[in-house]
């Protein structure tokens, strides 16, 4: 399902130039607005890797948040209980998140839809309460493990830098995308949309679904821990949230809202997500909720709160997304259809 | 040997905490195939009911008021879990991946209004001083609470077992476990038993939240969440659509999980997830589970 015709191809370049550019002119000139819109990018990348799995393959993981997490809390424990640098920390991470997405999707992989999603469910649980509790002296707990400021270029230290950290970012986003764009495009690709739309045809031809499964999704984990490496430089933390369940419903979220199966939508959703997440408690706090009765006040003070509502709603009446949305009024009213 | 008897009996309680949970979720699941993540915000919305009840409307702390808040947190779970399948569910038959989404959305709303009303600090709510009582078994103590738990859970599953054994509504929903399309055939519409599973499903989470607020000494909005994790972990251990099956896997989970966190903190969360693990590598249908879904 391309949604993308000829002429709306370079949208996502365009976008992508425009997000560059404006970080140098007084659009984007804030460090806290460019703060936000640096973790916008990185849940949009996020969000990115977890549609390879949901809308590309077909596989409802409710544990994507553990690979972020091993990323993030790999990353930073080399840096700061080793004093090894960035990148053989970045490297080391990523390496110890494959390891845990083959061990993990192999035994989650023997069975199917919900089961899986439960089993996946259940792992990212278990890694969740290792960093929680700071079992074996592992993750800090709820202190989080920090970033060690030696580690790391200077250029990405500061408020002065924000502008740097929101380049990273936006740079992620962007591999990310290309990544996931090479990956769907390529023959591996259509053998796992394939997968999605009937496994039983697939094995069939000879081709054996677990393993594209698998390496599925474990190339979703390991470019899940690259954000995750990212992250811990941009939000100078590794900490417990990251590996929540809560963390992979948001993803879930933001893939829905955007579209699924069709990347730049949980891009979109991804950015939508976050920068709402974070302007809706603008919102209250500039006491634009201060007229509604309390028991409704309350809940609309919380973001995830209308997230949620617009979610359900979404799911209900727009299946597709924003993505599904859009498509669906250029069918009713352009001319443009190839 | 005592430490092990009070940890066993503990683990036995959370086990029948997770029962209570788990029982809902696994007839839904077997009869629809939906599967309910708005199933913990069910539990915390009777947590909160006996919250109120025994702080604002009968704040005396004697054990009828207990009771009688255990049963409003049942109906106020089974109200919020019939509306959920009334309003939202209902428009979704057929498509179960997004039936799943609708009730995670929800799951996130309810969780967010909750923290919007009540706050994220957990509200204290105090049991009876009957339940504060300990009873000696050999040369251990073990807490009168437990038993409550253990007991309302042995209810709910003789309850259902009768049910499901001697009532009409119990033995279309056994045949639609077992074969739903068949059932439909048969000019028996399934979808008023599904209603139902939900509102009994409702009413056992509803319940276990009411007892889930004695056992965590208060309620704050992730309760549910929280139980929510081990009781799908439950329902897979136990086998998707079979109650007795949920009850073992209830019983070995909560007593896995008591047992081991009482060694090493923590690590007992962590064995009940390998445990899964070995169960779907070994007997990937669950305990007592008929056909893998």
């Amino acid at each position: 399902m391309n949604l993308l015709p000829g002429k709306y191809r370079y949208v996502p370049v365009l976008a992508m130039v425009f997000f560059g550019v404006a970080a140098f002119t007084p659009i984007l000139n804030e460090p806290g607005l460019q703060q936000t819109f640096a973790v916008a990018f990185l849940f949009a990348a996020l969000a990115l890797t977890y549609d390879l799995l949901l809308g590309f393959t077909g596989l409802l993981s409710f544990g994507h948040a553990l690979y972020y997490a091993a990323g993030a809390y790999g990353a930073a424990y080399a840096m700061a209980r080793w004093d090894w640098g960035i990148i053989p920390a970045g490297i080391f991470a990523m390496v110890f998140a494959t390891l845990i997405a083959l061990f993990t999707g192999a035994t989650a992989l023997r069975v199917k839809g919900i089961a899986f999603a439960m089993v996946t469910l259940a792992f990212a649980e278990a890694g969740h309460v290792i960093a929680v509790l700071n079992m074996w002296g592992l993750s800090n707990g709820d202190q989080t493990l920090q970033l060690n400021f030696d580690s790391v270029p200077d250029f990405f230290l500061g408020v002065n830098n924000t502008r740097n950290l929101y380049l990273l970012a936006l740079v992620t986003l962007i591999l990310i995308y290309v990544a996931v764009w090479w990956l769907t495009q390529s023959s591996m690709g259509r053998v796992l949309q394939a997968l999605r739309d009937n496994e039983e045809r697939v094995s069939v031809l000879g081709l054996k679904p677990f393993n594209f499964k698998l390496i599925a999704f474990v190339l979703a984990g390991v470019m899940a821990a690259f954000v995750g490496v990212i992250a811990v430089i941009v939000t100078n933390n590794a900490n417990p949230v990251m590996g929540s369940t809560q963390t992979t419903i948001s993803l879930l979220l933001m893939v829905i809202l955007g579209g699924i199966a069709t990347r730049w939508g949980a891009v979109i959703g991804g950015l939508i997500y976050v920068v709402l997440s974070q302007r809706l408690t603008t919102l209250d706090t500039q006491g634009a909720l201060s007229g509604l009765p309390e028991w409704i006040g309350g809940p609309m003070s919380e973001p995830a709160f209308i997230l949620g509502v617009i979610f359900i709603l979404v799911v209900m009446f727009s299946p597709g997304g924003i993505a599904g949305a859009l498509y669906r009024l250029r069918m009713k009213f352009g001319s443009s259809v190839k | 040997m005592e430490i092990f008897i009070t940890l066993f009996i503990t683990g036995f309680g959370l086990g029948a905490l997770y029962f209570l949970v788990a029982s809902g979720l696994s007839l839904i699941y077997g009869l629809m195939g939906v599967l309910n993540f708005a199933h913990g915000a069910f539990l915390t919305a009777g947590a909160y009911a006996t919250w109120y009840f025994t702080t604002s409307i009968r704040a005396d702390g004697s054990l009828s008021s207990y009771v009688i808040s255990l049963f409003i947190a049942g109906v106020v779970g089974a109200l919020f879990a019939v509306a959920t399948e009334q309003i939202l569910i209902k428009y979704l038959y057929d498509r179960h991946i997004d039936q799943a989404l609708v009730t995670v959305g929800l799951g996130f709303v309810a969780t967010s209004a909750y923290l919007g009303w009540f706050g994220s600090d957990p509200l204290i709510v105090l049991p009876p001083t009957q339940l504060y009582n300990t009873v000696q078994i050999g040369d251990a103590f073990v807490g009168i609470d437990r038993f409550l738990y253990i007991g309302v859970a042995a209810l709910v599953l003789i309850a259902n077992f009768l049910m499901m054994r001697y009532t009409r509504i119990g033995l279309i929903i056994r045949a639609g476990v077992e074969n739903r399309s068949m059932v439909t055939a048969l000019g028996i519409d399934v979808r008023k038993a599904f209603t139902f599973v939900f509102f009994i499903g409702g009413f056992a989470a509803g319940l276990g939240g009411a007892l889930a607020t004695t056992y965590a000494s208060g309620v704050g909005p992730t309760l549910g969440d929280a139980f929510l994790i081990y009781a799908f972990i439950t329902v897979v251990i136990g086998g998707m659509g079979s109650v007795p099956g949920t009850a073992i896997a209830a019983i070995v989970v909560g007593t896995t999980q008591v047992l081991v966190n009482y060694y090493v903190q923590g690590l007992g969360d962590f064995v009940v997830v390998m445990l899964l693990a070995l169960v779907l590598l070994v007997r990937p249908q669950g305990l007592l589970g008929k056909v893998a879904h």
